[in-house]
């Protein structure tokens, strides 16, 4: 064992330590210290997702009354699509690999930084200027086709060109992210840190970079293809010209059906930490959970035609993308398994953290069945473009990675800030968005099934008898008054955020008792992490047993049970 | 950052070169996806064209084509021969042929610069005329990249910058161009032969 440590004390002894920036700029503007570049992501993301949450709550304001005239239907198309772009590429993906990702990964891998700290740099300011191009095109008139933008509805507006300019450069932003966090995790892991001994965040976020290194690039060539054909009339979609529309639907969702696991797979990372600390027990099925990280990621470069079984395709290509979008559920399940698993006979801590967590696995279950029952192509000709599709991917996308989001940020705020938010503000926080957005998006499932189609203002003629038009009335309203709650619910966080910078309890390194490696460095960590490159001994997760780190200072090796 | 490289350990270079290397590979296999996505549409829009190509669009002439490919496989030979000349510590050889390669791969953009202003009007409106100068563009805007690329590394390399067990530049030049030479294999067959 001895002789084993020393050869791996060598390895370690590589890794200098770099003075630490002076002046404003370098330490909070052109930072290339990777927590400083997710405390940036979370500030502009947090900025973004305000916008596209006023957005939302404009359209359920429109939506209390079947024939509203709050917003023209022009309006009303503008708002929708600029929301769901902001909130899939300005929030929740920025958050998940650029936030978290900056933030957790190399310290759990025991790094100094990541393997490029100028290009991590470079990726955060692409994406300032993305999201004002997107939200820019307002002025020239907003894409009116969703965030999918099919053609020739996006070929209608003047303000495609600037959203496909923001897209694609928040596209190039995720790809150079997630080259940078291959090569990361892939080469700069701590010494002794073998595959199998890497958190459960570190998979996540290793299939996840993959992903976004590889799937993105197809949306760059989308985007090229619609700008291009906006700006110049280069006719790739256009079938009055030899073009097709339907191509854009298979490039597109080529990238974002596996674009969507870029969205849900690290928040997966995030509970699988917060699970075996607050349960002070191993997380079962390590390997299960990691290996179907993979699985999902390879999987999802195949199913995305599920999103166009109403889009003309022969019946022998949509069966096997039936087959296999079901087959998704499997790796998914072997997970929520793994997960309430460890729950079982624990000592659990009914934290903030955890309380997220339970919402997340309760809510993206939902969806998850959901998802299933949209992927059976006779009941998705049914409910495709309906509220139905609204609630699935709400379910997945808000109940999945913005739960899952607040889990990581109440579970890391510590690490981040050196304080601790308030415990009884958060629970308040949970329990009002947990039954705001189950009331605003639950009733949203029969509605759907009821008939009611997606992204229209009006929706008086779409009934033709008045009591079920009345029905669909109320419902509607009891969802956007939900909706008003669910976005204030959003204060609370805000309030506490604020506050734990003056009243917050000091932290510690360790507040949680946690046993990765994050934990064993002061809160916030210093610039260079680790004053020693840690040695890694066995697996993260072994609670009740020694810490199985060498060479990291006694006083913060400890595993305090708050 | 390249002298910077010189002052640090042997093994903390190999250590930041096999970084590098890495994630250049990942980067060209992620510029490749971006050549699959467009092929994938020129592909796609064909099968769904009754006749290929459209009416009234002529087929780019292929003799012109042919030389100028003649000549970017050309400059992959002496791009390679440089390499070996570095290798060989040869440095006259070495600047000698990467000159060359720069100057084959102007000589490749200005071929296409030429067959872009004799093609027909009528490819701009049509999707195979679409296809085309997407593709080839990207590819040309690519082979400019590279011959920055090597200016870059020949000045570099003429600087000092590298010594003889150091060049990770010139090695990621080398990658480029020939990945570069690829991909214009797979798009010459498209257009021209097939
Ligand atoms: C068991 C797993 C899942 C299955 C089987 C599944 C299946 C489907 C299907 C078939 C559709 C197409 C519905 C239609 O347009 O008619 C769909 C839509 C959607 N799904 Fe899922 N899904 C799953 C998980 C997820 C996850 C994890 C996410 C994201 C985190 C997600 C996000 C979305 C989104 C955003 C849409 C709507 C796209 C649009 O705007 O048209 N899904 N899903
Ligand atoms: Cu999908």
């Amino acid at each position: 064992m001895s002789s084993a440590i020393s050869e791996l004390q060598q390895e370690a002894s590589h890794a200098h330590i770099h003075p630490p920036p002076q002046g404003f700029i370098a330490k909070y503007v052109i930072s290339f210290d990777h927590k400083v570049i997710a405390v940036q992501y979370f500030i502009t993301a947090g900025l973004f997702f305000v916008l596209a949450g006023l957005l939302a709550e404009l359209l359920r304001a429109q939506l209390t009354q079947p024939h509203n005239t709050l917003l023209s239907a022009q309006t009303f198309d503008e708002a929708y699509s600029i929301h769901g772009t902001a909130m899939v590429w300005l929030v929740i993906i920025p958050v998940l690999t650029g936030g978290f990702g900056n933030l957790a990964m190399p310290l759990m891998i025991g790094a100094r930084d990541v393997a490029f700290p100028w290009l991590n740099m470079f990726s955060f300011w692409l994406f300032p200027p993305a999201g004002i191009l997107v939200f820019l095109s307002f002025l020239y008139g907003a894409p009116r086709a969703g965030w999918t933008e099919y053609p020739p509805v996006s070929m209608e507006t003047t303000g495609t060109a600037l959203w496909c300019a923001g897209v694609f450069l928040i596209g190039v932003s995720s790809t150079i992210t997630g080259i940078n966090f291959m090569v990361t995790i892939i080469k700069m892991r701590a010494p002794g840190m073998t595959w199998t001994r890497m958190p459960l965040f570190v998979w996540a976020t290793l299939v996840t970079a993959f992903l976004s290194a590889i799937a993105t690039a197809n949306l760059s060539a989308a985007l090229a293809g619609l700008f291009n054909q906006k700006v110049f009339g280069v006719p790739f979609y256009d079938p009055a010209h030899g073009g097709s529309a339907v191509l854009w639907q298979h490039v597109f969702w080529f990238y974002s059906h596996p674009a969507v696991y870029i969205m849900i797979l690290p928040a997966f990372g995030i509970i699988s930490e917060i699970l075996p600390t607050f349960v002070r027990r191993p997380i079962f099925g390590y390997k299960a959970i990691a290996y179907s990280s993979v699985a999902i990621g390879l999987v999802s470069f195949m199913v995305w035609a599920h999103h166009m079984f109403t889009s003309g395709l022969a019946q022998w290509v949509q069966l096997p993308f039936m087959i296999l979008t079901m087959a998704v559920a499997i790796p998914t399940g072997i997970k929520i398994f793994s997960w309430v698993a460890t729950l079982w006979r624990g000592k659990i801590r009914l934290s903030t953290p955890l309380l997220f967590t339970l919402g997340f696995l309760a809510c993206f279950t939902f969806g998850g069945v959901t998802g299933v029952m949209l992927a059976s192509v006779p009941a998705d000709i049914h409910e495709h473009a309906t509220y139905f599709v609204v609630a699935h991917l709400h379910y997945v996308l808000f109940g999945g990675s913005v739960f899952g989001i607040f889990a990581g940020l109440y579970y890391w705020w510590p690490k981040m800030t050196g304080r601790l938010l308030d415990e009884r503000l958060g629970k308040w926080h949970f329990w009002t968005m947990f039954l705001a957005f189950n009331a605003t998006f639950l009733p949203m499932h029969w509605l759907g099934l009821l008939g009611m189609q997606r992204r229209v203002s009006y929706y008086d003629s779409q009934f033709h008898s008045s009591d079920l038009l009345s029905f669909v009335a109320g419902t509607n309203l009891f969802v956007s008054i939900s909706a008003f709650v669910l976005g204030a619910s959003m204060l609370i966080f805000a309030y506490n955020a604020l506050r734990s910078a003056k009243a917050g309890k000091v932290a510690g390194p360790n507040p949680w008792g946690a046993r990765t490696l994050e934990w064993m460095t002061s809160s916030p960590p210093p610039y260079y992490n680790f004053a020693e490159i840690p040695i890694v001994l066995s697996g993260p997760y072994d609670y009740g047993k020694p810490l199985p780190y060498a060479n990291i200072s006694q006083d913060l090796a400890t595993e305090p049970v708050a | 950052m390249a002298t910077h490289a010189l002052q640090v350990s042997d093994a903390e270079y190999q250590e930041v070169r096999s970084h590098r290397l890495l994630g250049f590979l990942f980067f060209l296999i992620s510029d490749s996806i971006l050549f699959c996505s467009f092929i994938f549409s020129y592909l796609y829009d064909r099968s769904a064209s009754p006749m290929w190509p459209p009416a009234g669009v002529e087929r780019p002439g292929l003799y012109l084509a042919a030389v100028n490919s003649i000549v970017l496989f050309g400059s992959g030979v002496t791009m390679h021969l440089a390499m070996e000349a570095w290798r060989h510590a040869n440095r006259t050889r070495f600047t000698q042929y990467i000159i060359a390669t720069i100057v084959l791969g102007i000589g490749f953009l200005s071929g296409q610069a030429y067959e872009y202003t004799h093609l027909h009007d009528t490819w701009w409106g049509s999707v195979f005329g679409a296809s085309f100068f997407t593709l080839t563009g990207m590819h040309g805007f690519h082979v400019f990249i590279g011959v920055c690329f090597l200016i870059t590394v020949l000045l570099q390399a003429r600087n000092g910058v590298y010594d003889q067990n150091r060049y990770f530049g010139l090695t990621a030049a080398t990658l480029y161009w020939h990945f570069v030479d690829v991909i214009w294999v797979a798009l010459f067959f498209l257009f021209y032969v097939y």
